[in-house]
C-alpha cells in the first residue's frame, strides 16, 4: 500500500490563479409530498360534497318543473 | 319468518351497528304511531346526530371573516416565539424554503392535513381572498360557519315533511328538567340543526359584508346555549357536561372569555383530557400558543402519556415554525401509540425534507402496512423511492396514486411530481408533458408553471419562459423560486429594471436566498455605474 500512495502526489499549483465561474441557474420548485388528510377531514369533506349534490339535484328538478310549466 | 321484531329493539340495533338512515326512519315511523314515545324520539335525535357528527376538537376552522374581523388577539404587534401569526419570526429556524416547500400562509407544508390546518392567517384581505386554491392547504372559506350551513341546508332538503324538531316551538325550560332527555336534544341542535335561509348567503356575503352570514347562523348556536344555560342552573352548576357545552356554544359565537370561563370552572369539578384540548384551542384562537402550551403540559400532569395532549403541543410547535420540537412530540406521541397516523406522517415528511428519503419511506410503508390506502400515500412513497434510489417501485406507486386520485388537484399534484422523477432521470421531454399535464389537470399550479419555465428556458424559449414565470409569480406571490427565475431571465436579456423588481420580491419571500442577495447586489452595481 505505501508505495501505491508514494506514486500519488497532490499537485498544489504556485502559480496562477483559480477561477470558477459562477452561473446563476434558474431554481425548480421543490417536489411536494401531499399532506394526509384527517378522519374528520375526510368525513367533512364527504358531507360537504353530498349536502351539494343535494342541493344540485333540487335545483335541478326546480328547473325542470318551471320548463314544463311554461 | 314468524313474528316481527320489536321495532325500538330493532332501531337500536341499527343505531348500534351505525345504520343511521335506517333508524332513524324505522323510529320516524313509530312516532307516526305514537307521537309521545320519549325513547324512539331521543333514538332519533341521536341518529340524526351521530349522521352529522365531527369532533368538535377538530373543528377549528378559521374563515376569512373570523381571520380579518378578529379583535381577539391581545398583542397586535407580538413578540417573537409567541405568536402564530408571524411564522418566520422564529430564532429555532424552521427548514429553508429552499428544501421544504411553503404555504401560503409561510409555514413549512405539514404532512397531515386537519379542518384547522387549512386555513392558515394571511396577512391581508386581499391576499385571503385570492389564496390559490392550489395550496388546499390554505383555501379561503367565506366563514367557518359556511361548511356547516350548507350541511344543515341539505339534511333539511332531504326532508320534505320540514325538520324533525322545530326550534322555536321548544320549550327549553320542560326538556332542562329532564336530563337525559336535555343532552341528546343539546346534541342535535348543536350539530344538526341549521339555519335553512342561509343558503346563498355564504357566496353573496362576500361582496356586500361578511359579518352578515356569522351573524346569521348564530341563531341555533344560540338556542343550544340557552338550553344549556337552563339545564346546568337545574344541576345547580354541579354538572360539568353542561358547563363545556356552554364553553362550546361560546367558542362557536366567537366568545372566547366567556367560553375560557366556562372551561376552567368546569376543570375545577372534574378533570377531563377533553376539556384541556378546548381550553386550549381557545388559546389558539386567541393567538397564545405558550399559554396553550402550559396548558397540555399541566394536562399532561394529570394525564401522563395522554395521546391527544402530547399531538397538541407537537401541533403548536409545528404551526411555530419549530419542526425540531414537533418532531420530539410527535416521537413521544408514537411511544405511546405506534398506529398514530398523524404523528407517523408528520415524521415521515421531516424525514423526507431532511434528505433522509430512506428513513422517510420506511414511515409510509408503515402507514401502507396500517391500511392507509389513497392517492397522497402512494404519491409520498413514489417520491421517497425514488430519492431513496428504489426506483423500481417508483413509476408503479405513481401510477397508483393516478389510479386513486379523487379529483382534479390530486391528479395534477401527483403529475406534478412525476415531473420531478422526469428531471431527475433526464428525460425532458417526459418531464415537459408531465408539467403540462399537472396544468392540464389544474390551471393554477403555480409550481408546474415555474418548472416548466425553467425547462422552457433550457430549449432557450425566453419569451414562453417569461409569460409563464409571470403566471406562476402572480398566482403563488408567496414562492420565491417564480419571482428569482423572473429577475434571472430579465437580467439576462438586458431588462434590469423588471429584473430588479422581481429580485426584491424574491428577497421578501426569502431572506436568506444567496442568490438572490448576489443578484441583487450585481444589479445594484450596474445601476450605480450609470
Amino acid at each position: 500500500m505505501a508505495e501505491v500512495k508514494s506514486m500519488f502526489r497532490e499537485v498544489l499549483p504556485k502559480q496562477g490563479q483559480l477561477s470558477v465561474e459562477d452561473i446563476t441557474t434558474m431554481v425548480l420548485c421543490k417536489p411536494k409530498l401531499l399532506p394526509l388528510k384527517s378522519l374528520s377531514l375526510e368525513k367533512l369533506e364527504k358531507m360537504q360534497q353530498a349536502a351539494q349534490d343535494t342541493i344540485r339535484q333540487q335545483e335541478m328538478a326546480e328547473k325542470e318543473k318551471q320548463q314544463i310549466t311554461h | 319468518m314468524g313474528s316481527e321484531m320489536e321495532p325500538l329493539l330493532l332501531a337500536w340495533s341499527y343505531f348500534r351497528r351505525r345504520k343511521f338512515q335506517l333508524c332513524a326512519d324505522l323510529c320516524t315511523q313509530m312516532l307516526e304511531k305514537s307521537p309521545y314515545d320519549q325513547a324512539a324520539w331521543i333514538l332519533k335525535a341521536r341518529a340524526l346526530t351521530e349522521m352529522v357528527y365531527v369532533d368538535e376538537i377538530d373543528v377549528g376552522q378559521e374563515g376569512i371573516a373570523e381571520m380579518m374581523l378578529d379583535e381577539n388577539a391581545i398583542a397586535q404587534v407580538p413578540r417573537p416565539g409567541t405568536s402564530l401569526k408571524l411564522p418566520g419570526t422564529n430564532q429555532t429556524g424552521g427548514p429553508s424554503p429552499a428544501i421544504r416547500p411553503i404555504t401560503q400562509a409561510g409555514r413549512p407544508i405539514t404532512g397531515f392535513l386537519r379542518p384547522g390546518t387549512q386555513s392558515g392567517r394571511p396577512g391581508t384581505m386581499e391576499q385571503a381572498i385570492r389564496t390559490p386554491r392550489t395550496a388546499y392547504t390554505a383555501r379561503p372559506i367565506t366563514s367557518s360557519s359556511g361548511r356547516f350551513v350548507r350541511l344543515g341546508t341539505a339534511s333539511m332538503l332531504t326532508s320534505p315533511d320540514g325538520p324533525f324538531i322545530n326550534l322555536s316551538r321548544l320549550n327549553l325550560t320542560k326538556y332542562a328538567q329532564k336530563p337525559k332527555l336535555a343532552k341528546a336534544l343539546f346534541e342535535y341542535i348543536f350539530h344538526h340543526e341549521n339555519d335553512v335561509k342561509t343558503i346563498h348567503l355564504e357566496d353573496v356575503a362576500l361582496c356586500l359584508g361578511i359579518d352578515t352570514v356569522v351573524l346569521r347562523n348564530r341563531n341555533h348556536i344560540e338556542i343550544a346555549l340557552d338550553l344549556a344555560a337552563l339545564s346546568t342552573e337545574h344541576s345547580q352548576y354541579k354538572d360539568w357536561w353542561w358547563k363545556v357545552q356552554i364553553g362550546k356554544c361560546y367558542y362557536r359565537l366567537g366568545m372566547y372569555r366567556e367560553a375560557e370561563k366556562q372551561f376552567k370552572s368546569a376543570l375545577k369539578q372534574q378533570e377531563m383530557v377533553d376539556t384541556f384540548l378546548y381550553l386550549a384551542k381557545v388559546y389558539i384562537s386567541l393567538d397564545q400558543p405558550v399559554t396553550a402550551l402550559n396548558l397540555f403540559k399541566q394536562g399532561l400532569d394529570k394525564f401522563p402519556g395522554e395521546v391527544t395532549l402530547l399531538c397538541g403541543i407537537a401541533r403548536i410547535y409545528e404551526e411555530m415554525n419549530n419542526i425540531s420540537s414537533a418532531a420530539e412530540y410527535y416521537k413521544e406521541v408514537l411511544k405511546q401509540d405506534n398506529t398514530h397516523v398523524e404523528a407517523i406522517a408528520c415524521i415521515g415528511s421531516n424525514h423526507f425534507y431532511s434528505d433522509q428519503p430512506e428513513i422517510a419511506l420506511r414511515f409510509y410503508r408503515r402507514l401502507l402496512q396500517m391500511g392507509v390506502y389513497n392517492c397522497q400515500l402512494f404519491n409520498n412513497l413514489g417520491l421517497c423511492c425514488f430519492y431513496a434510489q428504489q426506483y423500481d417501485m417508483t413509476l408503479t406507486s405513481f401510477e397508483r396514486a393516478l389510479a386513486l386520485a379523487e379529483n382534479e388537484e390530486e391528479a395534477a399534484d401527483v403529475w406534478y411530481n412525476l415531473g420531478h422523477v422526469a428531471v431527475g432521470i433526464g428525460d425532458m421531454n417526459l418531464a415537459h408533458q408531465c408539467f403540462r399535464l399537472a396544468l392540464v389537470n389544474n390551471n393554477h399550479h403555480a409550481e408546474a408553471y415555474n418548472n416548466l419555465a425553467v425547462l422552457e428556458m433550457r430549449k432557450g424559449h425566453v419569451e414562453q419562459a417569461r409569460a409563464l414565470l409571470q403566471s406562476a409569480s402572480s398566482l403563488a406571490p408567496h414562492m420565491y423560486e417564480p419571482h428569482f427565475n423572473f429577475a434571472t431571465v430579465s437580467d439576462k436579456i438586458g431588462d434590469l429594471q423588471r429584473s430588479y423588481i422581481a429580485a426584491q420580491k424574491s428577497e421578501a419571500a426569502f431572506p436568506d436566498h444567496v442568490d438572490t442577495q448576489h443578484l441583487i447586489k450585481q444589479l445594484k452595481q450596474h445601476f450605480a455605474m450609470l
